[in-house]
């Protein structure tokens, strides 16, 4: 696991993107500077309770989050939280999570 | 507007929850083409062009399934634009037959993943999904819709039973067509009461995935079987990745070039008589309409009361991909325009509505990240 989230900030406009884009949709460059969020607010929640397919499936909690100074994202939430609460993120693999600020 | 091209023949496969033995995205393709081919009157050897969309053909392609068929083309494309595919290869045909490239064209889209291949497309459906929202465990579309949805209703003060009229409007219409895969009648009580599947979508509100195929021939209008009205398309019009996932997703890339479209098709909302709006999830019909300016003041939740509540606006008359299923993702699309297609010759059976002249058909798809990343629409009509 590591603190805040990959992301990837334009060096000539600044905006930040996740997941990576090959140019700008602003300006349209390809001069990306490698960035972190580390925190961010749930917008919506969704808890996932059944995948087709998966026959013992533990339900997940999945959000819409708006990172400060970033973009939105979806991340897993390792907390029972509800939307409107300003949670840190963080990384395991490639895939970004979020837990309450107070909770961890 | 295509004077020189339109529908004239629409054939699809039975519809079935699971694939049984000898059954596979070809074989249902095949039995679609037959009964497209049959349904125009056009012999195989007749035709010129070929358009396929599936996510199960692999590791075959369009010119495989062309050699299996035994058709002999000169116009061939294949598209992998998901829900908007249908429309995209409709209006490519279109355009084939209109220019001299290649008439007749088979327009042709089929699925047969069974559940286990459909879960495997929905982890890998590109690498965005692959590696940021399948480790989350987001459960395919349905985590992502649910998001979207929920957000929908924040910001329209739309609730649970809104999406139900959709559901059991729909299901009372999949009632009259033999197609379908569930076609007993829903109530409010049932659908308030289904089993959640990712908050807030029940079980009613996710497309439930079928194997089935669906086939079109395009060609000029006089190749029509006679007695029957041919289907031109007055304007079609398409959006790729409309807002680069920058926006809510409440809007869909139909907002873009919904204006153009009725200006270029010489027509208003107010005249359509029949619509097929791609339906994965309920929030996305509504999105669609609104964008296509169906609904009035932007007032979606009075909409799905009264028009689509209280059956005012005939909308997905098949019964849906919702309650006739949806095989794959693309060939659902192809199952709106056929639907569209048979209402505007007045070939519906029992849920033909009366005197229907104009439809619209939509297509959306493609979940990039947050949403769906392509659209399409059409106003179709009826040749007099």
């Amino acid at each position: 696991m590591s603190t805040g989230v990959g992301i990837w900030r334009c060096r000539t406009c600044s905006t930040g993107y996740f997941p990576e884009r090959l140019l700008c949709s602003r300006c349209h460059t390809h001069d990306f500077a490698p960035d972190r969020v580390t925190e961010g607010v749930i917008e919506e929640i969704t808890v996932v309770r059944h995948v087709l397919g998966q026959t013992d499936w533990a339900p997940r909690r999945i959000a819409n989050v708006r990172t400060v100074n970033g973009p939105r994202i979806t991340v897993g939430l390792r907390d029972e939280y509800g939307p409107g609460t300003l949670i840190e993120l963080f990384e395991e693999g490639n895939a970004p999570f979020g837990a309450a600020k107070l909770a961890r | 507007m295509f004077m020189n091209a339109a529908i004239i023949g629409v054939g699809q496969s039975a519809y079935v929850r699971r694939p049984q033995s000898g059954q596979s995205t070809h074989t249902f393709i095949r039995d679609a083409v037959v009964a497209a081919l049959q349904d125009a009157k056009i012999d195989a050897s007749e035709i010129q062009g070929m358009a396929v969309t599936s996510f199960s053909l692999a590791p075959d392609t369009a010119v495989d399934l062309a050699w299996r068929l035994g058709l002999s083309l000169r116009w061939l494309l294949q598209d992998t634009n998901g829900g908007s595919s249908a429309m995209n290869m409709l209006g490519h045909a279109l355009r084939g037959v209109e220019t001299g490239a290649a008439s007749p064209i088979l327009v042709v889209a089929g699925d047969a993943t069974g559940l286990g291949g459909y879960a495997k497309i929905a982890a890998n459906y590109n690498i965005a999904t692959r590696e940021h929202l399948a480790p989350l465990g987001h459960g395919g579309p349905n985590g992502v819709y649910s998001l979207v949805t929920t957000r929908q209703m924040n910001k329209y003060g739309l609730t649970k039973s809104d999406y139900g009229h959709m559901a059991i409007a729909q299901r009372a219409w999949a009632a009259k067509n033999p197609f379908a895969v569930y076609r007993e009648p829903l109530t409010m009580e049932e659908y308030l009461a289904a089993p959640m599947v990712a908050d807030p979508l029940t079980r009613y509100d996710c497309v439930p995935v079928v194997a089935g195929a669906q086939a079109i021939v395009i060609a000029h209008p006089d190749r029509c079987p006679r007695g029957r009205a041919p289907v031109r398309v007055r304007a079609i019009r398409n959006s790729f990745n409309y807002d680069n996932q920058e926006g809510d997703g409440l809007q869909t890339g139909i907002s873009t070039f919904a204006e153009e479209l009725w200006q270029a098709a010489g027509a208003r909302p107010a005249d359509i008589d029949v619509a097929s709006i791609y339906d994965d999830y309920p929030a996305m019909v509504l999105a669609q309409l609104d964008d296509l300016g169906m609904i009035l003041d932007h007032d979606l939740a009075t909409f799905a009361r009264r028009e689509i509540g209280e059956r005012r606006k005939p909308i997905n008359t098949w019964g849906g991909m919702m309650s006739a299923g949806q095989p794959g993702g693309p060939a659902g699309g192809l199952n709106g325009i056929s639907e569209a297609v048979l209402q505007l010759q007045h070939r519906a059976g029992e849920r033909q509505v009366k005197g229907a002249r104009r439809a619209v058909t939509t297509g959306y798809g493609m979940t990039l990240y947050r949403y769906g990343g392509t659209a399409a629409a059409a106003i179709l009509e009826r040749m007099e």
